[in-house]
């Protein structure tokens, strides 16, 4: 019997694309990083995470999976107990001994970058479609992000036609600690300038400021990280102990806002664009609402 | 003050303690292993040819995972203890511990540095990166201990009194330039560092687990070979001199045996207090100062509490990991404090 070669061929091809499928897709995840959990979650995996990190917290019901604690002391025999086919993580990870106990167990370890820029988040989506076996799904998420992230700024730039930027001062508080002042290069630079405000420190990553030197800064909007902050008689004893803070600009004009601190581990996050809609709002008062354009 | 207990009862007791501390190291974990696939396992290692069905995943887990971990403890358990009863047998003082002599706050010192520092350089090299940290706090740890030892030496004598101050004045630095590198660290490192701080079993490898266990073994072989010295030294510096005892090199090798067999510790777990204080202190409650039963006593209830601590470590918040340290003390401390309380008495 002679074989069409055609056929053959196709059903060589055939057979090659069997094959390919057969390269099961991980059905039990453990996911490091705020930003990832909740974009794993965005992309409809939330079904196969069995463990995450301490830090991720969103949405409410992946706090009921079991925690492995702090990315950077992770255990090897505690993660191996929720019996993952991956673990998914950015370079904050470690220890790397535990990580290559956990290769060596058989746990794929996915490492994707936790740089806070559009280009990695395009990245670690594509990643993370594929994985999920969901790449439509995530081309869509992105395009709706960068969407979102564009409308913003727009909104931003009409803004600033009739206001001028605000100097703004991200602190990173933790109660009763000195707060540390978020520079250049961090999560929080990001979210300041994409919500049209100027950053009024320029060390690079988080620094402890003395007094004297916030007095200077004088920022005219004071963010906080600090969830315990909000309310007023708990913005009244800061103020009582901090006297700097009380003597700046943004407090004597009752500019104070709020963020979950979470927003800033782990990369750029899908809660990211109605934190920005919410801080941009608070920057430019008299401007109209994100939501409310056209 | 009258022992308590005789020195058989006692290696008996601690002998026990011992077996029990490291098979339950090996047999329990997070991951449940039913107790005859460890034994299986176990057996297996040690190159038994028995075959069992799932007999794979417990042999990776007890061969990659707890009995390189196991070792550490036992080793790490071991070393401060020995050093503490060194230590307090050298200024012969029931609450010197190995601190004093500046090796720990030497190590961390060299842990501080090599964490930020590597941080901020970010590009080592690959093969040497993950053990950078630990020759780090091991150097850190003799550097400090040698200039505290040699402050200490005055016309061919240690004075050791000096050298407690020396000691002390050195700690103090040691902090101040670490408080330094944690103003210079960002918040991630930050963290790192006081998770170092707080010492951790975890992540422990064959790699670094070979130096440790060789410190240890030439540690625990030469101790005991002095504990007449230490004996004689008891009674003060001139009188064990009387007798015949070479203080000066007894003194000598008291510093040797703490700078290495500590550095070494601390360079593969972290700092893990309490042990080298507590566990020597106890044992002399039990079965009084004789260093002949001391050291070998404090060998083996500093190895089963540390064991015994790091199953708490790992068991309490599991999937999740508590640092050793925390477990010490809190263990520690309170039992201490009855001990002393029931004492008085």
């Amino acid at each position: 019997m002679r074989l069409n070669p055609y056929l053959a061929g196709l059903c060589a091809a055939f057979l090659c694309a069997r094959a390919l499928a057969a390269e099961p897709l991980p059905q039990r995840w453990v996911s490091v990083g705020s930003s990832l959990s909740e974009w794993i979650v965005a992309l409809g995996g939330q079904d196969k995470l069995v463990g995450v990190d301490s830090t991720s917290q969103h949405p409410a019901a992946i706090k009921a999976l079991a925690s492995i604690g702090y990315q950077r002391q992770l255990a090897a025999e505690g993660i191996l107990s929720l019996e993952p086919d991956i673990l998914v993580g950015t370079e904050e990870m470690g220890p790397p001994p535990v990580l290559e106990q956990l290769e060596d167990a058989g746990v794929r370890i996915e490492t994707l970058s936790a740089r806070a820029d559009l280009t990695t988040l395009e990245r670690n989506l594509g990643r993370l479609g594929e994985l999920l076996g969901d790449q439509p799904r995530a081309a869509r998420v992105l395009a709706g992000f960068r969407q979102t992230l564009e409308r913003q700024a727009a909104w931003v730039a009409a803004a600033q036609r009739d206001q001028e930027a605000p100097w703004v001062l991200l602190l990173l508080g933790h109660a009763g600690s000195r707060p540390m002042a978020a520079g250049r290069d961090t999560a929080a630079a990001w979210l300041i300038e994409h919500a049209g405000g100027r950053n009024v420190s320029e060390h690079a990553g988080y620094r402890a400021l003395s007094s004297e030197a916030l007095m200077a800064l004088d920022p005219q909007v004071l963010i906080f990280t600090d969830r315990s902050l909000d309310g007023e008689a708990a913005r009244a004893a800061l103020f009582r102990e901090n006297p700097a803070l009380a003597a700046t600009r943004a407090a004597k004009d009752g500019r104070l806002l709020v963020i979950d601190p979470t927003l800033l581990v782990g990369g750029l996050g899908p809660r990211l664009p109605a934190a920005l809609a919410e801080l941009s709002a608070a920057f430019y008062p008299t401007a109209r609402k994100v939501s409310q354009q056209p | 003050m009258r022992p308590v207990l005789s020195p058989r009862s006692l290696f008996v007791a601690l002998a026990l303690a011992l077996f029990l501390a490291l098979w339950l190291s090996l047999a329990l974990g997070p991951v449940s292993l039913p107790p005859g696939d460890t034994l299986r396992a176990l057996l297996r290692l040690f190159g038994l040819p028995l075959d069992g069905e799932g007999a794979g995943q417990a042999e990776l887990i007890l061969g990659q995972i707890r009995l390189p971990r196991t070792l550490l403890g036992l080793a790490v358990g071991t070393v401060l203890a020995l050093a503490g009863v060194a230590m307090q047998g050298l200024f012969r003082n029931p609450l010197a511990d190995p601190g004093l002599v500046g090796v720990s706050s030497g190590a961390a010192l060299g842990a501080a540095f090599a964490i930020v520092v590597g941080a901020s350089l970010g590009g080592l090299p690959e093969a040497l990166a993950p053990y950078l940290l630990s020759l780090c706090a091991f150097a850190g740890g003799l550097a400090v201990t040698a200039v505290v030892y040699r402050l200490g030496r005055r016309d061919g004598q240690t004075n050791v009194a000096i050298m407690l101050l020396a000691g002390v004045a050195l700690t103090a630095l040691a902090g101040a330039l670490i408080g330094l590198f944690t103003y210079l660290a960002d918040d991630a490192t930050l963290r790192t560092l006081t998770f170092w701080n707080l010492g951790s079993l975890n992540g422990a490898s064959y790699a670094r687990l070979w130096p440790l266990l060789l410190v240890t073994v030439v540690v625990a072989l030469w101790l005991p070979r002095r504990a007449r010295a230490l004996n004689a030294l008891l009674l003060g510096e001139s009188e064990a001199r009387h007798l015949g005892f070479d203080v000066e090199r007894l003194k000598r090798e008291l510093v040797l045996c703490t700078a290495f067999g500590v550095g070494a510790a601390v360079a593969a777990a972290g700092l893990i207090g309490f042990i080298g204080l507590v566990v020597p202190h106890l044992m002399r409650l039990l079965v009084g100062p004789d260093h002949r039963v001391l050291l070998p006593a404090s060998a083996l209830a500093g190895a089963s509490l540390l064991l015994f601590a790091d199953l708490a470590a790992r068991l309490v918040l599991a999937p999740a990991e508590l640092p050793i340290g925390i477990v010490t003390a809190l263990l520690g401390a309170p039992f201490f404090l009855y001990l002393l309380v029931r004492g008085r008495a």
